[in-house]
């Protein structure tokens, strides 16, 4: 397996607080990674860390065989790319106008995106079957509309590797399945990898090749998700009993809070 | 149907005729009126080497000695303050932004009032110090703001509100202890801006520096679209958003203070005109810059037109640019709502 991307003993402070400690891992092409932690842990800081948004203060990040200290930021837009959490307000962009800003690492400073880099931007909307959204204004269709346009953003950037921050954060229960089965097809078939914070550890077990496990701001586990998606494992991560059931026709076990399946006191 | 969609080519066209005939007509406005006739026959003179007589030579001399150089001047002035303008807005991801946000105005007029109490017998010395504290007035802020180096967006607009007031507080400061008489009113009247007293030598000046301001922004008009979305969004895009703020907010400063250290604060243009550009044509600054740029021009040789001609003392060209510019940014508000930015 290639490696593509390698974090070597990284550490982030903000200020004087300490938010990331000695986190080493790595992701191999065409592997879905997903970061599990519970809120607060650092793992949208790591993925800031993981394309220079935020500049470490120790450690490394090793982009296809090269330090991303060495880079510059446009060189780095070219191998990796980003699907933000956050919203901000923006001026009113129509979502295609949005969609294709994802071509501008490979445009010259003074150059506008042309017709060729509007039919990427077409396609990779396509590909998420949302044509539809690409007239619409960005700040006027909804949070999942949102999540799925800066998707599309990121396919059009074409890169390498893809960061996305909690990716199906506002999306409807049949598009989160959805959504990431498209990203773990781009995975399958172009080889792309994926590095993705993620909330629900069902999800994760579902979609990840690989886990790492972030507690208090260092790594407690990381490897492949078959070894790691276990109830001893994921109780240790999220300080709290975990159960799992074994449902027919579901792909491994499901996990469950211990408190809900047992005490039944908050659940109907 | 969305702005963002309609064709660019054909309004950037019709633009630019409407700024030729407004050109035309702000030359022929005012106190001595100049019909288009003569102009031409002027022109045609003066490219001939014929040496114009009786009524024409006074109307050659105010032609080619006060009105040209003014209403070259309005021209680059409003070119250069409405794309400052959205410059602005855009870095700073605001519609309320204007060009003054870091103090460039404040120290500016600092600088004119210090000139004009030290007595200086010509304007020179007046436009340059205005120019020089207008300049040092954003340096300040942006030192300031490197310095606190955390959330860069915010802490500059808090940095400019810093210097800004500093400013204007040494602005009272210099005001209570002018002549009443003399300096005081030559202070005010300065403040309210004018471009009556242009000259060739400020045009000299002002024209390499707008052109060139204006040629940057255009060429870094796709870049603003990212900037416009926060600095994870553009470091992402692979654009590195200190390096651009600076230069851009550099570029516009000088513009800024190369327009008021000569004509005082015109205000309003920067914040109505790229407003006014943006309901046209979409948000995306790499269509609407030229817009602006172009409205911009229109709307202050206009303004200045009607400074000279609605009453036989000429108002000075701020007022009506105040006065038409609030009701028409509450109105361009009205008309934007629902957009998902105001």
């Amino acid at each position: 397996m290639d490696i593509i991307l390698e974090c070597k003993s990284l550490a982030f402070s903000h200020g004087s607080t300490q938010i990331l400690n000695d986190i080493s891992f790595k992701v191999g092409q065409g592997r879905f990674c997903a970061i599990l932690g519970r809120n607060g842990s650092g793992k949208t800081t790591l993925l800031h860390c993981l394309n220079r948004v935020n500049t470490p203060d120790s450690g490394q990040v090793i982009l296809q065989g090269e330090d991303a200290a060495h880079l510059s930021q446009k060189q780095i837009a070219r191998r990796i790319s980003l699907v933000p959490q956050e919203h901000l307000d923006m001026f009113p962009f129509r979502v295609i106008d949005v969609v294709v800003m994802g071509r501008a690492p490979f445009l010259a400073l003074s150059a506008l995106p042309g017709p060729s880099d509007y039919a990427k931007a077409e396609a990779a909307l396509e590909a998420l079957n949302a044509s539809e959204l690409g007239d619409k204004n960005f700040n006027r269709i909804s949070g999942g509309e949102r999540r799925i346009a800066l998707l599309a953003r990121a396919m059009t950037q074409a890169t390498q590797i893809m960061l996305l921050d909690e990716p199906t954060n506002h999306l409807d229960f049949n598009n989160q399945y959805h959504l990431l089965s498209a990203i773990r097809e781009q995975c399958l078939n172009q080889g792309i990898s994926i590095v993705a914070s993620m909330h629900d550890p069902n999800m994760a077990a579902l979609f990840a090749d690989d886990v790492v496990m972030i507690k208090n701001g260092t790594i407690m586990a990381g490897g492949p998700a078959k070894d790691l998606m276990n109830r001893e494992t994921i109780s240790r991560l999220y300080d709290t009993p975990i159960d799992e059931l074994q449902v027919p026709q579901y792909p491994g076990p499901m996990f469950f809070p211990e408190a809900v399946l047992k005490e039944g006191k908050h659940v109907r | 149907m969305n702005p963002s969609q309609i064709s660019i080519k054909p309004l950037v066209a019709t633009l630019g005729f409407a700024l030729l005939l407004v050109f035309a007509g702000s030359l022929s406005a005012g106190r001595l009126s100049i019909s288009w006739t003569e102009m031409l026959s002027l022109v045609s003179n003066r490219l001939q080497g014929i040496e114009s007589v009786g009524d024409l030579a006074s109307k050659e001399l105010v032609f080619f000695y006060i009105r040209l150089p003014r209403c070259l001047m309005a021209l680059l002035v409003g070119v250069s303050l409405s794309l400052s303008g959205a410059v602005y807005q855009g870095l700073f991801r605001n519609p309320l932004v204007s060009p003054d946000i870091l103090g460039v105005s404040a120290g500016c007029t600092f600088g004119a009032a210090l000139g004009l109490m030290m007595g200086a017998s010509s304007m020179a010395p007046v436009h340059l110090l205005s120019f020089v504290f207008g300049m040092a007035a954003v340096g300040l802020s942006v030192s300031l703001a490197r310095v606190i180096a955390v959330k860069p967006v915010i802490v500059l607009v808090l940095a400019g509100m810093v210097v800004l007031s500093f400013f204007n507080a040494l602005l009272m400061t210099l005001k209570y202890f002018s002549d009443p008489y003399d300096e005081l009113p030559s202070i005010i009247f300065w403040v309210m801006g004018s471009l009556g007293r242009v000259s060739w030598g400020n045009v000299a000046i002002m024209a390499p520096i707008a052109l060139g301001g204006t040629l940057i922004f255009l060429i870094f008009s796709f870049r603003l679209n990212i900037l416009s979305l926060g600095d994870t969004q553009a470091k992402s895009l692979g654009l590195s958003p200190q390096w651009s703020r600076i230069m851009l907010i550099t570029v516009s400063s000088f513009l800024v203070a190369s327009a008021v250290a000569t004509c005082g604060q015109i205000c309003w243009i920067g914040l109505i005109i790229p407003h006014m550009a943006r309901s046209l044509v979409g948000p995306g600054h790499e269509r609407m810059m030229p817009v602006t740029a172009l409205l911009g021009g229109i709307f202050l040789l206009v303004a200045d037109g009607a400074a000279r001609s609605v009453t036989s003392a000429e108002i000075p060209v701020g007022i009506i640019t105040a006065l038409v510019g609030a009701p028409a940014f509450g109105y361009l508000m009205f008309k934007n709502r629902g957009s998902g930015w105001i």
